[in-house]
């Protein structure tokens, strides 16, 4: 345990990381080629010391970092003895620990005075990453072989040199070449940036006072965890989630949990049944995500965010060939939404009910698609994934606030952004007709979740195909305390999504399947609300009546989901009304 | 002699200055009273009447310029206590004012207990109209202006004080704006009524609307302040030329900000870069980096060829504005930071501050946390009895005792290294922010001049400049007014933009020459200026990569464009890549987003350069010796200290030069300078110091 560090030295060098770690971030946005970096921002940046630990995650995309904290060690141990001053490694697979396909990482090894001290790393959501089906979301995939295309550790960069032929080799593979070329130049400038201030820092410090505040960093954040897992009663503690049957035919899964309090130490062990062959398998490195975000959205501990977090919390995935540990051959693209979402939920309502003050509600789960198709004008294709399409609710926080609208999926934590319209249609040759809080969609409490949203856009002159994925469209997200919704208003919680023409409803569609929207045709999907905290018949008649009035909830949602009777033209509260509503406790 | 005047209103303090034909400088501050601010704008004037010498009357009908700072838009923006604001839109995106692109702010990602921004139209009063014009400009939908009137009927009687205008691709098409502007203003006679089009011509919906509803909330407040000041004025026998500074760091008249008061929203903290520009002149300096050291915050701007860094949108008060702004960056450092060591026993100065009551400890009103000048009071930078030229009475026990229990005992370290630590740590934060400012944009701070203002701002500027690199720091002796001084010498600024949308190997120079003076002539017809008159139009481009979504600007080369003009932009644009952004795709084609111009009209002759070089020096005395930890070494130090070197040398200060060998203090009446030890300053009659940076080796 290094002492000699004071605390000012401390506070000076954590700022510097944290400095790096933002102009990466920086970078990647404002230099991105793709929508789904320059505008939705699905990219993480962090920094990982010597022996591959994470000592700054950064704020970026929650479902990318537990995989971080795995994959840079896996790197590191594949390419060990032969790692070089001036390499760049890059992978993408899962059974190196890689999150999911789409998203490519790089690696650089730092060195300082000839010796390895940091790896600065970078990983981004490429738009695709070749396979059958545009955007790398393959639904009819059976087996990893069929989703995209799979790179396993390799020297992207040898001792500074551009292994063009491998670059070229990988780009070849993916459809939308110019973006996946810009936005790994994007990439590299973020890691090139990272490398000279890190640089900068061990010039200025030298790297023994470096080391040692990291080694203090990471002591830190682990005395913030070890002290909030101490609040919690010691025992043994069970948890279990649905993840749903988004179209797999094989029903409803049901994931467990067993979580294990000893003094300030956690052990989670995970359950689940034998991997599917559709998409939705969890790899271990993304459960660890679902594990890890689920701990962070229950713990709301202070900075510093780093690996030292999770010191005291032991993992195991369960038997290999597990929905929850899968092994080759499992498909899995979908793995970093709905699956990492439900594992989060799965951690997060476990320790909710052992300690419930101030828990978090589940937030929606990621429920989107992606669109394709030539544009009318000059035949180019294109291919976008409508960022709007998976954004919705956040969950109220028990005793403290509602939920923000419109600001998930969980996956994200609000780190993503949706394009902006004109943006989107100068990108794609569509129109957003609307896009707009969905009224209803938010869980109903004393607290109660935010709205999702609806998206929907209408191609011009032009057939469009939609590739509809996620999940959600069975139960909205978890709530805490006494907070429920009404039977009757079920079908706003959901995620759902439509077929129109003529401005008029054709059919409801499934997600996780492959559709064609024809010119003047409309596809509108709407995500789920955030999940709410406490008993909805206790919220003030005042700030249902302001949800009302300001189109988050409707007369017969106020009335059937929170007990409050509004005059239907002046929205005045009806006193009577409303308590005699609230006295009948048989809704 | 006539004045000029610039007054920059503050939360604490408001500032006054005002510069003689003859470059003398008077100054005078008084506290800020946001109830009363005409009473406060007078009593400021009176007192500097009084400094001048002259009878009320006789000084106001001197001062032929009258430069104004406000914050009235932003508090009503901060306070959401605006107007009661109606926004229609096209028919679908009532609710993009509220999504806020459907992002947290970052800093925010593991909090869930941060809030949602609280809106300024609540979605009741956002209304839908039914048309469409899509990418390109065409009408997909004609405007149902039968629903339209509906709308406007329901508005009307929901009693709209203001109405903003946005509807999708109006930037590309805006015929139906227009004719929802012409019938609202119709409908709703009294209402201030702003269409998108008009406020910002730019691509981005979100963007735009928020930007134009921000237009609407604030300005009937400001239109009634601007009303009462005017008048006020008029009484006195003002009759000079007022002026609002905006956030772009200019001027405009009363006349033009009520068209756009959203353009005056950051305008405090703008002036500081102006006034750091006009000192830097004096030196041959176009190049300067200004900061500004406050109570609650440290600001940082920069200033590259003669123009202020300017960014094109921000958001403010978590409100998004997308108009030209002075890029100031804040960092939560000032005098009344408060330092504390967190549970894990890390040093943390700032954000929370002491503000001004209770104030520091040192100030004995009753605060009981460490403050950074609580720091200073024990670390001997600053005076241990009295600050501001001895009117403001401190005491260096009570700051000490603070420190030793909040930080030095706790941390088991000497009450002198814990006060240095908060002054390390402080002015490390204060290095960040300077390279946010200048390194994360591109800029190499090694080749500016930093210029440093506020009452400890000039305490910290040898030890910023050091760690970056620079060589040279100028510190104005009346460094506490930084920004009143910016007003006094600000100028006339117009900022336009034009959407153009080409690549640029596409570019034809006729399509771009008659862009560029399509918004100079907007320019010079906004400013005012006749065939004759000399304005400078400053132009540049928003370029990106093609497939790039975000851009960056560049300069556009000066004259009438021409091929080789149109490739020296490409080269430009290359380059500012690689410096923003590490590399550059020379091989890429870029393509150009936007075209703006910025018209500048000088409101004063340009000053001379300082003459006080060819003066012989005289040698002063210290005053004082005081104990001082030095920031490297921290060995505690006896130094030399300079006080009231004004009253001193008396009616010689104003017009001759001396130098000082460091370690030494300064001590001016509204700040406080710090020479560590093998650094010199020198005095310039101009009325500013210069300190030179010693580098080993």
């Amino acid at each position: 345990m290094p002492t000699g560090i004071d605390p000012i030295t401390l506070s000076v060098v954590q700022g510097a990381l944290q400095a790096t770690q933002r102009a990466m971030t920086t970078t990647m946005e404002k230099t991105g080629r793709s929508s789904v970096y320059a505008i939705a921002r699905d990219y993480s940046n962090a920094l990982f010391d010597w022996d591959a630990r994470m000592i700054i995650q950064g704020e970026d995309i929650p479902t990318h970092l537990g995989s971080m904290v795995l994959a840079t060690k896996a790197v590191a141990r594949f390419f060990a003895g032969e790692i070089n001053p001036g390499d760049i490694y890059l992978h993408n697979d899962p059974t190196y620990d890689g999150s999911h396909l789409p998203d490519m990482c790089m690696y650089k090894p730092l060195f300082f005075e000839d010796e390895l001290v940091f790896w600065v790393v970078s990983k981004g959501h490429m738009v695709d990453v070749g396979g059958p089906v545009p955007g790398s979301y393959n639904p009819d995939a059976k087996e990893i072989f069929a989703e995209g295309l799979r790179v396993p550790p390799i020297r992207l960069v040898d001792r500074g040199e551009m292994r063009h032929d491998v670059l070229n080799m990988i780009l070849t593979n993916f459809r939308s070449r110019k973006f996946q070329s810009g936005d790994m130049n994007a990439q590299l400038g973020a890691i090139t940036l990272g490398e000279q201030r890190l640089t900068a820092l061990l010039e200025r410090y030298g790297k023994a006072v470096i080391k040692d505040c990291v080694e203090q960093l990471l002591d830190a954040a682990e005395a913030h965890m070890r002290a909030r897992i101490r609040t919690l009663p010691d025992g043994v503690y069970h948890s279990s989630v649905v993840a749903e049957d988004t179209g797999h035919g094989r029903g409803h899964q049901t994931l467990e949990a067993e979580i294990k309090v000893v003094e300030d130490e956690l052990e989670i062990r995970l359950s689940s049944p034998p991997q599917l062959d559709f998409f939705t398998n969890s790899y271990r490195s993304n459960t660890l995500s679902g594990v890890y975000a689920g701990l962070l959205m229950w713990a709301q501990v202070q900075p510093p965010f780093n690996e030292g977090l999770y010191r005291p919390v032991k993992v195991d995935f369960g038997p290999k060939g597990t929905i929850l540990n899968a092994e080759e051959p499992a498909p899995h693209v979908n793995c970093t939404g709905g699956p990492q979402e439900t594992i989060c939920d799965l951690v997060r309502t476990g320790l909710n009910r052992i300690d419930p003050t101030h828990a978090v509600a589940g937030w929606n789960h990621t429920w989107a698609f992606n669109i394709t198709g030539k544009r009318p004008d000059n035949g180019e294709p294109y291919l976008d994934l409508l960022i709007s399409s998976l954004i919705g609710g956040a969950g109220a926080v028990n005793n403290l606030a509602d939920g923000w609208h419109a600001i998930g999926a969980q996956a994200g934590l609000g780190g993503a952004q949706i394009g902006d319209t004109e943006l989107v249609e100068l990108l794609a040759p569509i129109i957003v007709t609307r896009l707009e809080l969905a009224m209803d969609s938010a869980m109903p409490g004393e607290w109660r979740g935010g709205c999702g949203l609806v998206t929907e856009i209408e191609p011009i002159d032009h057939e469009m195909t939609v590739i509809a994925w996620g999940e959600g469209a069975h139960h909205p997200p978890p709530s805490t305390g006494e907070a429920r919704n009404h039977p009757q208003m079920f079908d706003t919680k959901v995620a759902r999504g439509w077929h129109l023409r003529n401005g008029e409803i054709l059919h409801e569609v499934d997600h996780n399947q492959v559709l064609t929207i024809g010119s003047g045709e409309r596809y509108r999907s709407q995500t789920s609300g955030g999940g709410a905290a406490g008993d909805p018949f206790s919220r003030p008649p005042e700030e249902v009546q302001d949800d009302v009035l300001n189109r988050k909830v409707s007369l017969k949602g106020a009335e059937l989901e929170y007990g409050v009777k509004l005059h239907p033209e002046t929205l005045e509260i009806d006193v009577v009304g409303t308590t005699a509503l609230r006295r009948a406790k048989d809704r | 002699m006539n004045y000029r005047i610039g007054i920059d209103a503050g939360g604490t303090f408001t500032d006054f200055v005002a510069l003689a034909e003859d470059h003398s400088l008077l100054v005078f501050k008084t506290p800020s009273d946001r109830d009363n601010p005409v009473s406060v704008l007078l009593d400021g004037l009176a007192g500097l009447a009084r400094k001048a010498g002259l009878e009320f009357p006789d000084f106001i009908r001197r001062c032929t310029v009258l430069v104004h700072g406000s914050t009235v838009a932003l508090n009503t923006l901060i306070q959401r206590n605006g107007a009661r604001t109606g926004l229609l839109v096209t028919a679908g995106h009532e609710d993009s004012l509220e999504l806020r692109l459907g992002h947290k702010e970052d800093g925010h990602r593991w909090d869930f207990r941060y809030p949602p921004a609280e809106m300024i139209v609540p979605a009741h009063r956002r209304l839908g109209v039914r048309e469409r014009i899509i990418a390109g400009g065409k009408v997909h939908i004609p405007l149902d202006e039968a629903q339209l009137d509906e709308q406007l009927d329901k508005l009307a009687q929901a009693e709209m004080e203001a109405l903003a205008i946005s509807c999708v691709w109006s930037v590309a098409n805006d015929v139906h704006e227009r004719k929802i502007l012409e019938k609202a203003r119709s409908r709703l006679p009294g209402c201030y009524v702003t269409a998108s089009v008009d406020v910002l011509p730019r691509i981005g919906e979100y963007t735009r609307t928020s930007t134009t509803a921000a237009n609407a909330y604030v300005g009937p407040v400001l239109d009634r302040y601007l009303s009462t000041i005017e008048s006020a004025l008029a009484e006195q026998g003002f009759n000079g030329r007022l002026y609002i500074m905006q956030s772009n760091g200019g001027v405009a008249t009363p006349e033009v900000v009520r068209q756009r008061p959203v353009a005056v929203l950051n305008s405090g903290p703008a002036a500081g870069p102006v006034a750091a520009l006009w000192y830097g002149r004096q030196l041959g300096f176009e190049n300067v980096i200004s900061i500004d050291m406050g109570g609650t915050s440290f600001d940082v701007s920069l200033v590259r060829n003669g123009l202020p860094d300017v960014i094109d949108q921000a958001d403010i008060a978590r409100i998004r504005v997308g108009l030209p702004m002075v890029n100031v960056t804040s960092i939560g450092a000032g005098g009344g930071s408060i330092a504390r060591l967190d549970e894990l026993k890390i040093l943390q100065v700032g954000p929370d501050s002491a503000e001004a009551d209770p104030g520091p400890a040192c100030y004995m009103r009753g605060g009981t946390r460490p403050t950074v000048t609580d720091a200073l009071v024990t670390a001997g930078y600053f005076p241990d009895t009295a600050l501001l030229g001895g009117r403001m009475k401190i005491d260096k026990n009570p700051a000490r005792q603070v420190i030793q229990d909040n930080i030095a005992d706790p941390a088991g370290i000497d009450v002198y290294r814990a006060a240095h630590g908060i002054i390390e740590v402080t002015a490390k934060n204060m290095v960040d922010g300077i390279r946010i400012a200048s390194i994360e944009r591109g800029y190499d701070p090694r080749d500016y001049l930093l210029v440093a203002g506020g009452g400890a701002g000039p305490a910290f500027a040898a030890m910023l400049a050091k760690e970056l690199g620079i060589q040279k720091v100028l510190i104005p002796s009346t460094a506490g007014a930084l920004c009143a001084m910016g007003e006094a010498t600000a100028n006339l600024r117009y900022d336009a933009i034009r959407a153009c949308p080409v690549r640029l190997g596409d570019l034809s120079t006729d399509v771009a020459n008659n862009l560029l003076d399509q918004m100079e002539e907007e320019g010079r017809s906004a400013l005012g200026v006749g065939a004759g008159d000399h304005a400078r139009v400053e132009r540049s481009a928003e370029m990106k990569y093609i497939d790039q979504i975000h851009y960056c600007d560049v300069q556009v080369p000066p004259g009438t464009m021409d091929t080789d003009k149109l490739a020296r932009l490409r080269e430009n644009f290359h380059r500012r890549h690689e410096e923003l952004y590490t590399y550059s795709e020379p091989d890429n084609e870029p393509e150009i987003v936007s075209l703006r111009t910025s018209t500048v009209v000088d409101t004063h002759a340009p000053t001379d350069a300082g003459s006080g070089a060819t003066i012989p020096e005289i040698s002063i005395k210290p005053q004082g010796i005081r104990q001082v930890i030095m920031p490297d070494s921290q060995e505690i130090r006896a130094t030399p200290v300079y006080r009231n070197i004004g009253r001193e040398t008396e009616d010689r200060f104003k017009s001759v030069p001396f130098s000082i060998q460091g370690p030494a203090i300064i001590e001016e009446e509204t700040t406080t300078i710090f020479i560590p030890a093998g650094d010199s300053i020198r005095y310039d009659p101009v009325g500013f110091y210069l300190l030179e940076v010693r580098y080993e080796g």
